[in-house]
């Protein structure tokens, strides 16, 4: 081993020594709550099955809210994410669309949520409005990204065609990225139905409403039920995605 | 069937004028070294060499896609350095590159009315509510390159040399008074690449368009030519009618050796 990476090993440890006394990270304490663990599992698996039908219509309001927040968050990020791409527009209009665009990126959905919350008051409203604002910083970025890496040469042979800037996004960029888009939209519903989730931890609406009072008042049994149907939730969806991918996107980007 | 007849040079005038063109990508190292050109109008002009050579980058300066950093390069007349001007030439100049520049996803009647994408008004386009005349030219430029049976196939499902077709119709349907094409034929059978070498000469010869084609394939140049280049390392080394020079000879050129 060369002297520098000695050093190097030796200042990783150091640092995370450090970090660990200041974060109070302490091993030792969690050995001595493991036990609490098992309480906390014999406590959730009393569950309470009076509660499945609640659960069911709020998740449904979770549902409905990632669908609509995705959907509009995806209309508006589409054209931001035109204006942002290198390969299409000038330094003067892609790098202040990217900045607003990393802006809006910087917040996580909470609080967004929170904001909306100022805004237009409790409940599933501020939560939609927290998802958009979320899918279009988010989005935005994936698609920028794939409509850059389209080939080239369509742009280019087109472009010398004389056709002019609208046409070319309607003719080669668009149908070029598509399978991308469409891929990014599946993965932004499943993504935003899981944080549609935890929203109403803080009043935004859905189904975390019901988790985070339960948990407050120690009915983990109940809380369980809750968070049971959020899992069967995202595993079904994640199964829908699975084939509609296979399906429409997998075989377009295989064939040349 | 080499061809004997002169280059039937319909119009006396040229079409591209290059003098003294250097060009670089990364300023240091230069893809072309003083080349200097000039193309008659109505002739079949191919650039051949071994890879590497600059032959892709010359025909690249024609549509104005690069740039000179050294030299002049004009095209009907107007220099491709003359933003405005050049640009309102760009639709008389059709391009088919070497992967051709399909849009995968698209039908091949889309690909092919993309050619006429500078005819039409953006909200037609945005529609694809193209006028009938432009349908009607497209059909026929479908049929005439033989994919009649298949207008509404998505490219990515066709075969290597079927996609060729399709890049081919669109550049007719741009009706272009100068057409590009690089390595056309390239990785086609000795069968596969006549017909299509076949196919476009016609069609040059019925509207009277002037070409510029990139090959590697000497026996293609020799039978297809009006005029021969040859480059090599980023230098005109040959320019010659193929009457003038048998193969062998042109071979040695190509080499840059005694075979």
């Amino acid at each position: 081993m060369k002297p520098k990476e000695n050093l190097l090993i030796s200042l990783i440890i150091a640092a995370v020594i450090v970090t660990s006394i200041n974060t109070g990270f302490d091993p030792v304490k969690f050995v001595q709550g493991a036990p609490n663990i098992a309480v906390l599992i014999s406590e959730m698996v009393q569950l309470d099955s009076r509660l499945l039908s609640v659960a069911f219509w709020s998740m449904l309001e979770t549902l409905q809210m990632a669908f609509l927040g995705t959907v509009i968050g995806a209309a508006i990020s589409i054209p931001l994410s035109l204006l942002a791409a290198r390969n299409l527009n000038s330094k003067f209009v892609y790098a202040p669309v990217r900045a607003m665009l990393a802006g809006i990126r910087t917040f996580p959905s909470i609080l967004w949520a929170l904001f909306f919350i100022i805004v237009v008051g409790l409940g599933p409203f501020a939560g939609i409005l927290a998802i958009i604002m979320y899918t279009i910083g988010f989005m935005s970025k994936l698609q920028y990204e794939s409509i850059e890496a389209i080939d080239p040469d369509p742009v280019e042979v087109v472009g010398a065609i004389g056709a002019s800037k609208t046409q070319l996004v309607r003719y080669v960029v668009l149908p070029e990225s598509a399978p991308h888009l469409l891929s990014q939209l599946l993965y932004m519903f499943e993504y935003n139905v899981r944080q549609t989730s935890i929203l109403g931890i803080v009043g935004a609406g859905g189904i975390g409403f019901y988790i985070i009072e339960y948990i407050k008042f120690f009915q983990y049994g109940k809380a369980m039920v809750f968070m049971l149907v959020v899992l069967a939730t995202v595993l079904i969806i994640d199964w829908i995605s699975m084939k509609i991918r296979d399906r429409y996107i997998v075989q377009r980007q295989s064939g040349k | 069937m080499l061809q004997e007849v002169t280059p039937k040079e319909i119009f006396s005038y040229d079409i591209i004028n290059m003098d003294n063109v250097w060009a670089s990508y990364d300023g240091k190292g230069y893809v072309l070294k003083d080349v200097s050109l000039s193309i008659k109008g109505g002739i079949n002009y191919i650039i051949i060499g071994p890879s590497g050579s600059g032959k892709t980058t010359l025909l690249k300066m024609m549509n104005g896609l690069v740039k000179p950093n050294k030299g002049r390069v004009r095209v009907f007349s107007v220099d491709v350095g003359s933003n405005g001007h050049f640009k309102a030439l760009m639709p008389k100049i059709g391009y088919i590159p070497q992967n051709l520049g399909l849009v995968k996803n698209m039908s091949v009647m889309d690909n092919v009315l993309m050619g006429a994408l500078h005819r039409v008004s953006n909200l037609r386009a945005l529609m694809k509510k193209f006028p009938d005349e432009e349908m009607k030219s497209a059909e026929e430029a479908i049929k005439l390159v033989g994919l009649d049976d298949k207008p509404d196939r998505k490219v990515y499902m066709l075969s290597g040399g079927e996609k060729r077709r399709v890049a081919i119709a669109r550049a007719f349907v741009q009706k272009p008074s100068l057409l590009l094409a690089d390595e056309i034929v390239s990785e086609l059978d000795f069968v596969k690449s006549r017909e299509i070498m076949d196919m476009i000469h016609s069609v040059k010869q019925r509207m009277g368009i002037t070409m510029v084609m990139v090959h590697h394939d000497i026996e293609i140049a020799l039978e297809y030519a009006d005029m021969i280049a040859i480059m090599k390392d980023g230098v005109k080394v040959a320019e010659f009618r193929p009457s003038e020079l048998d193969k062998a000879s042109v071979t040695k050129l190509f080499n840059g050796h005694e075979a």
